[in-house]
Order: structure tokens, then C-alpha cells, then sequence
């Protein structure tokens, strides 16, 4: 552990990212308590007003504009964060869960299960991801549950992949073949064996994995299959602002930077600690 | 003086000088792509039947005041309540030399008519019984029910010529009878027309009429503003100011003839609870939405679906005033349980800021107690929704104008029996048919004024506002904008 912090402060992009993410997440945990304006209450009399510093912690105050509705941007930010984390992290988990399962059962396994498991993957990988995700929200109706189920479907094939090439070297080492040796089961070894030797790379694939669903959250929003207004969503502000962006340039730029560094800091992160678990990197240094 | 501005000058001066010898261009941006060149085939006016009225010539025209006035048919009567007669326009002729005679008309009535097959716009004149050719110039239709609306609904149906259409396809190409002809069509591009020469009314005012398709809203302001285009139309309530600031353009509203409303359904409960109907109403403050969403440019409707252009309009209405106390009382009366869940839905990106009025809405009644929940959908979706599954939530948004511009056609659309009602009310329904049984105008406007105080006070929807039509033009030319979506060239004269 102690190691582990003295790298991440040495490298300054992972230090960064890792900072930023901490603070969007304390944020988002916390949004309830800050006396924030209700996110998904407006005045229309007050629709599109710029943003003010003046009597910042005043009620009345909207330090990054309204809405086209005369929302709270800051507010919605906040609020919309938790959604977006929520669902990207219920998202990544489930898909993770499900990948690295099916990635231990094809790599240990092999054979018929393998083979099956590897033309699935390629299967889904030549299909558009985006174009399946629009189809099946389209299909079952647009729900955070529909969402997170879409945005795990898409996930899978990643982990699953990267754990069975893992599977496949882990597979001939000592230690897995002298539990077979004794006679141990197959699911015995596959998880008490196998599964704590892949737990890094699947964490790892799993940070990646969160700046690309928090995109493609953001991107279903956008199209009006996410979460339905007034919960406040990033997409779905980018979407709706979109029409005033040469009149009201703050209803779309801040949801689009929350984005961006929300994205940005999972990335950087991300990398620092595939670097960290990466040993070949990690002895170069 | 600068260089610049000495070269603008020269400019301006020269143009005035050459202003009467030469007629000049226009180009229209159209939001989507034309589907089809028939004009039978398509109900669409604000795009088919928009580029196709410059090429196609009708019996009568609309003008942007909604006047009726003469085109083919130099005058029109009704004979008795299930008959009219037309007198037309002696000589007139397609450019390929066919008559544009009573024969052609009872042609083109019949192509519409013919049960067999059944066109896009056949619905319009399903009242039509026969046609009766008198002279070349003389013809008669006569009607099974009274059909007062007719003049008005063959301003919209454009002539053929019989012998053309039988060799070409009427579908892929045109044939002119007006005062234009088209030259060239790129599909999902653009569309040009050039003067028709033959044309047997006043000639057409410009060398080149030009249709382009321009979807996005911030690409048809664009183009607007950089003198591309002279005409585009669905332009955000927002953007009128930035667009009049530039100096090539101008840009306003008009109310349209279109309403926009919450549809309750009240067939389902406890939307057939009158007093919580009226309880929503109270509850929406519709001038706020109209002051603050769209600027003022939206009218407030007064307790009708129809706006003041229609006939059968009722003046002496007024709105449910905004009290959100009352709203509370009439909510406790009527003892509906509010801890329900309404769904609210949501026809995606169709009306003019409709997100917006729906988010809007919610929370006003949500201030009274009454929770909802918005579902966005496409509007195909909600449309299959509304006509094939009769399955509309209990509340949605919709915009709903009749291009007859007659109460008979916008308030049939809540009559008991039409699948597109979702309220039964028997004393409503008889008014309608007291209101379409006759053509004297008089018991008409008494029938639905009866009609709309019922349908104010039984409350079948929300009242909200009568949606803008917005657009922007260019200085190059003076337009008279109009609010029933018809985009013609013949609206606008070059600038003086």
C-alpha cells in the first residue's frame, strides 16, 4: 500500500487523474448535502441566465447559468454526476463480472466452451457496439435498468477476452497444474486458483472500460434513450443546450467539460495503474 | 471613406440601377426531402405539396391571410347545401398543350376518388359524390353530407393533366400548369424551377426559384445569414433576435394555426374525473410558458383547440386563469389519489421547443400535487401509439391544426367515435353535427360555438398556447408570412 502511494505520486498524469477523480467522486456522494438549488426544479423567468458570480452562496445564485428551462447548471452537474457514476460503475461491474467468468471458463476450459465463448465475442465485436445499444434501448424502452443492461452487454467481450489469453499462460504454471495433481476440482481451481491471478489485469480492463461507458452513457443520453428529463444527465444537457449554443454557450460547455475531465481523469488513472500492475514496465523504471 | 465601403456603395448603386431589368433568384430551405412529385400522393404542405403548387395549378388559392381567392376557377357558389358549383378560368392550359377544362378536373377528382386506388389524399373527399361536367369552362360537385369546408380543401389539390399522366409517371416526373416548371431535381439536394411560358395567368416574378434541403436548424440560420438562402421557416423563438442583427436577414413570427395541448385520455381513470381535467388546467400558467419560453411570440389559447383564423373560432372564451389554489380544491373534490404516478409522454423533437413546454408543465403541476413521469419517444412511436394501438398515456404533449382551417375537420378530431378522440361527450358530438350538417353560416358559427364553450368547460385537454411560425428572410426580398406551413415563392416579391 505504501508503495503504491509513492508511485502514484511520482507519476504526475496518474496523480492528477487520480485526484480529480477523487474529487468528482466526493462530489457526487456528497451532492445532498451542500444546499445545493433543487436540480430538477426551473424558473422559467430566469431561462438561459448567464453565469454569475455575484452573491455566490445566495439561493438565488447560479455560478454556471440556467438551463433552458432555468435550471441550476451547477446543480445538475452535481446531481448528474451520480447518475452517470452510478450507471457507468453498475455497468462496468456487472460486465466485468460476467466477462471475466466467461473469459476463466474459456481459457481453462478450452476446446468446444472456448471456441464457442471466442466466435461470440466475435460476433458482438462486428456488430456496431452503438448501433446494438440504440436497438436494444429502442426495443425494451428507455430506463436507467435497460441502460446499464446495454452498456454491461457491450462490456463483456473486453474482460473476457484479456482473461483468457491470462487463463491460457496461468493454465500451465506449477501451481494450477499441482491443485489438479492432488485432485482438485475444476470450478475449485478455476476459482480459488485461477481467479486471484487475473483480479489486476480485470481491474485494470475495468478503469479503461469506465472512460469508454461513461461516453457512451453520455452519447445514449444524448439521443434520448437514457435517463428521462428532469433527472438531470450530462448527455442529455449537452443534448437539449445544443440548439442555444451561439445564445447560451454555458448550457453546453460545462456538461461538456464535466465529461471531458470526468473521462480524463478515469484515463490517466487508468494507465497508471496498468503501469503499476504491469511488472515488465514497472522493473524498467 | 474606406476602400470597403466605397465598394459596397458602388455596389449598392449598381444593383439598384439593374434592379428593373433584371428579375432575380430566390432559394427556399426546405427541412427535409421532397418524397414524392404526385401531388395526390402526399398531405405534407409545408414540403410536397410547397414545391409542387408552383408547378401544379389548384382551382383556388390560399393567400397568406387565409383568403380564398380565385386561381383556376374565376368563381365558386353553393348551389344548394349538397351542391357547388365552379366557373373557370376560359383558355387555360398544361404546358404541353392539354386543356385545363372541366373535363380535366372531373378527371383528376375521380383519380383521387376512385375506391379502388385509393390515394395519399383521398380521405379529403370522401363526401364527394359525383362531378357534373356542364361546359368546358362550367362543372358542379355534388356532395353526400354537406361539405362547407370544400373550397378550402381544394386549395390544396393540385390538377394533372389526364393525357400526360396516363404515359409518364406522375411520381418521378411533372408536367407544368402553372407559373413555374421544373428544370432540374436532385434528389435530397435541391429542386430548381424556372418560369413556365405557357402560363395562363400573371407570369411568374423570378428567373429561378430554388428548393434545398437543409436539415439542421443551425445550418438553415447559417445559411440564411450568409445570403444562400431568402426563405427558411422552424427557427427557435431564441434565435429571431440574433438573426434580425445581421444585415442581410430578418426574421419574425406569426401564430400558426397549429394548437399545442396537453391530450388528456380520458378513458382511462382517473382522466375521466372532470373536475381534476379542470384541476390541471388551473394548475398550468400558460402565459408564463408563452412570455418566457417563446419571448411572447405564442399565443395563449382561449379555452379551444382552435386558433382565431378558424372558422367556428369562439371569441367570447377565455383561458383557465393560473390558480394553483383553485387547482388544489378541485383536486381534493374530486378525490383522486394523488400518489399515482401519470405517465406523461413526450412525441421526441416534433414541436417547436416541445422538451422544454413539457418540462415546463410537469413541474406546474407537480406544484399541485400531482406527480408525473415524462417518456420520450420517437414520434413514429408515439403516433403508432395514438392511431393504430389507441394506447396514448394518460397525458402527452400534442400540436394538432386542421389545413382546411375550419372547425369542422380540427374539432372532428375530438369527436366521439374518431379514433383519434379519447372523449366521448354526446352533447359535444351532437354540436358537431348540427355544425357539418349544413352550409348556412350562421347555424354553423351558433353549432360551434356551443361546441367549444362544452369542450372548454369539460376540459378534454390542457389548454396551452398556439404554437409560432417562426422564419427568416432575406433583405433581398419582402415576404408575407403565413402560418399554415405553405413556403411559395409567390409570397415574396423582390425588395424595393
Amino acid at each position: 500500500m505504501k508503495h503504491f502511494f509513492k508511485d502514484l505520486t511520482s507519476s504526475k498524469a496518474g496523480l492528477f487523474g487520480a485526484v480529480l477523480l477523487v474529487i468528482i467522486v466526493a462530489l457526487a456522494l456528497l451532492a445532498p448535502m451542500l444546499h445545493l438549488p433543487d436540480p430538477t426544479r426551473g424558473d422559467l423567468r430566469a431561462r438561459l441566465a448567464g453565469p454569475t458570480w455575484d452573491g455566490l452562496f445566495s439561493p438565488g445564485a447560479h455560478p454556471l447559468g440556467t438551463d433552458e428551462v432555468g435550471r441550476d447548471i451547477l446543480s445538475r452537474l452535481i446531481f448528474g454526476s451520480r447518475m452517470t457514476l452510478m450507471v457507468a460503475c453498475t455497468a462496468v461491474v456487472l460486465g466485468g463480472i460476467v466477462g471475466t467468468i466467461l473469459g476463466i471458463l474459456a481459457g481453462y476450459k478450452g476446446g468446444f466452451v472456448d471456441k464457442l465463448l471466442m466466435r461470440l465475442v466475435d460476433i458482438q465485436l462486428a456488430i456496431p457496439l452503438m448501433l446494438l445499444a440504440l436497438l436494444i434501448v429502442a426495443a425494451l424502452g428507455p430506463s436507467i435498468q435497460n441502460v446499464v443492461l446495454v452498456l454491461a452487454l457491450t462490456s463483456w467481450i473486453r474482460y473476457a477476452r484479456i482473461i483468457r489469453a491470462q487463463v491460457l499462460s496461468l493454465r500451465e504454471r506449477e501451481f494450477v497444474q499441482s491443485a489438479h495433481a492432488i485432485g482438485a476440482s475444476t470450478l475449485r481451481i478455476m476459482f480459488l486458483h485461477i481467479l486471484p491471478n487475473v483480479m489486476t489485469p480485470a481491474l485494470v480492463v475495468g478503469t479503461l472500460e469506465l472512460a469508454r461507458i461513461i461516453i457512451m452513457d453520455a452519447a445514449l443520453s444524448f439521443l434520448g434513450l437514457g435517463v428521462q428529463p428532469p433527472t438531470p444527465s450530462w448527455g442529455r444537457m449537452l443534448a437539449d443546450g445544443r440548439v442555444y449554443l451561439s445564445s447560451a454557450w454555458w448550457a453546453v460547455t460545462f456538461p461538456g467539460l464535466a465529461i471531458v475531465l470526468t473521462v480524463l481523469s478515469v484515463n490517466l488513472f487508468g494507465d497508471w495503474l496498468r503501469d503499476y500492475f504491469d511488472p515488465k514496465t514497472r522493473s524498467a523504471k | 471613406m474606406t476602400r470597403l465601403t466605397k465598394l459596397l456603395a458602388g455596389s449598392a448603386i449598381a444593383s439598384m440601377l439593374t434592379l428593373p431589368a433584371f428579375a432575380m433568384d430566390v432559394t427556399i430551405a426546405q427541412t427535409s426531402a421532397v418524397n414524392t412529385l404526385d401531388p395526390h400522393g402526399s398531405a405534407s404542405v409545408g414540403l410536397d405539396l410547397s414545391v409542387l403548387s408552383h408547378v401544379y395549378p389548384t382551382l383556388i388559392l390560399r393567400q397568406p391571410d387565409y383568403k380564398l381567392v380565385p386561381s383556376l376557377a374565376e368563381s365558386w357558389e353553393a348551389v344548394d347545401d349538397l351542391t357547388w358549383k365552379f366557373t373557370l378560368v376560359p383558355g387555360a392550359k398544361f404546358a404541353n398543350g392539354e386543356p385545363l377544362d372541366s373535363e380535366t378536373v372531373a378527371w383528376n377528382i375521380e383519380r383521387v376518388t376512385n375506391p379502388d386506388k385509393p390515394m395519399r389524399i383521398s380521405s379529403w373527399f370522401r363526401q364527394i359524390e359525383s362531378v357534373n361536367v356542364i361546359s368546358p369552362t362550367e362543372f358542379e360537385i355534388k356532395t353526400s353530407s354537406p361539405y362547407p369546408a370544400l373550397p378550402a380543401q381544394l386549395s390544396m389539390f393540385m390538377l394533372l393533366p389526364p393525357k400526360w399522366a396516363s404515359e409518364h409517371d406522375p411520381v418521378t416526373e411533372t408536367m407544368s400548369g402553372f407559373k413555374y416548371k421544373m428544370v432540374e431535381n436532385v434528389p435530397g439536394d435541391h429542386i430548381t424551377l424556372e418560369p413556365n411560358p405557357d402560363f395562363w395567368g400573371t407570369p411568374a416574378q423570378f428567373d429561378h426559384v430554388t428548393f434545398r434541403v437543409i436539415p439542421e436548424t443551425a445550418s438553415r440560420i447559417a445559411a440564411l445569414m450568409a445570403g444562400e438562402v431568402d426563405l427558411i421557416n422552424k427557427v427557435p423563438a431564441s434565435e429571431i433576435g440574433r438573426i434580425k442583427e445581421s444585415p442581410k436577414a430578418d426574421a419574425g413570427a406569426v401564430d400558426s394555426t397549429r394548437s399545442v395541448f396537453i391530450k388528456l385520455n380520458t378513458e382511462k381513470a382517473p382522466l375521466d374525473n372532470k373536475k381534476f381535467r379542470q384541476a390541471l388546467n388551473y394548475a398550468v400558467d400558460k402565459t408564463l410558458i408563452a412570455e418566457a419560453l417563446f419571448d411572447g411570440l405564442a399565443t395563449v389559447s382561449k379555452c379551444q383547440v382552435m386558433t382565431p383564423d378558424y372558422f367556428g373560432y369562439n371569441p367570447d372564451l377565455k383561458p383557465y386563469p393560473y390558480d394553483p389554489e383553485m387547482a388544489k380544491k378541485l383536486l381534493e373534490e374530486s378525490g383522486v389519489d394523488l400518489s399515482q404516478t401519470f405517465e406523461f409522454e413526450l412525441p421526441a423533437s416534433t414541436y417547436l421547443q416541445g422538451e422544454e413546454v413539457t418540462q415546463a408543465v410537469a413541474q406546474m403541476f407537480g406544484d399541485v400535487g400531482v406527480k408525473t413521469e415524462i417518456q420520450t419517444m420517437e414520434f413514429g412511436a408515439y403516433l403508432d401509439k395514438y392511431r393504430k394501438a389507441h394506447d396514448l398515456g394518460r397525458m402527452s404533449l400534442l400540436g394538432q391544426a386542421w389545413a382546411t382551417i375550419d372547425a369542422d375537420g380540427l374539432l372532428t378530431l375530438f369527436k366521439p367515435g374518431n379514433q383519434y378522440s379519447y372523449w366521448n361527450d354526446a352533447a359535444f358530438d351532437e354540436q358537431l353535427v348540427a355544425g357539418g350538417s349544413t352550409t348556412d353560416e350562421a347555424a354553423r358559427k351558433a353549432a360551434y360555438k356551443k361546441a367549444t364553450e362544452i369542450m372548454c368547460d369539460e376540459a378534454p385537454v390542457v389548454f396551452l398556447y398556439a404554437q409560432p411560425a417562426t422564419y427568416g428572410v432575406s433583405k433581398n426580398v419582402s415576404y408575407k408570412a403565413r402560418g399554415d406551413d405553405w413556403m411559395r415563392a409567390y409570397d415574396m416579391t423582390p425588395a424595393q
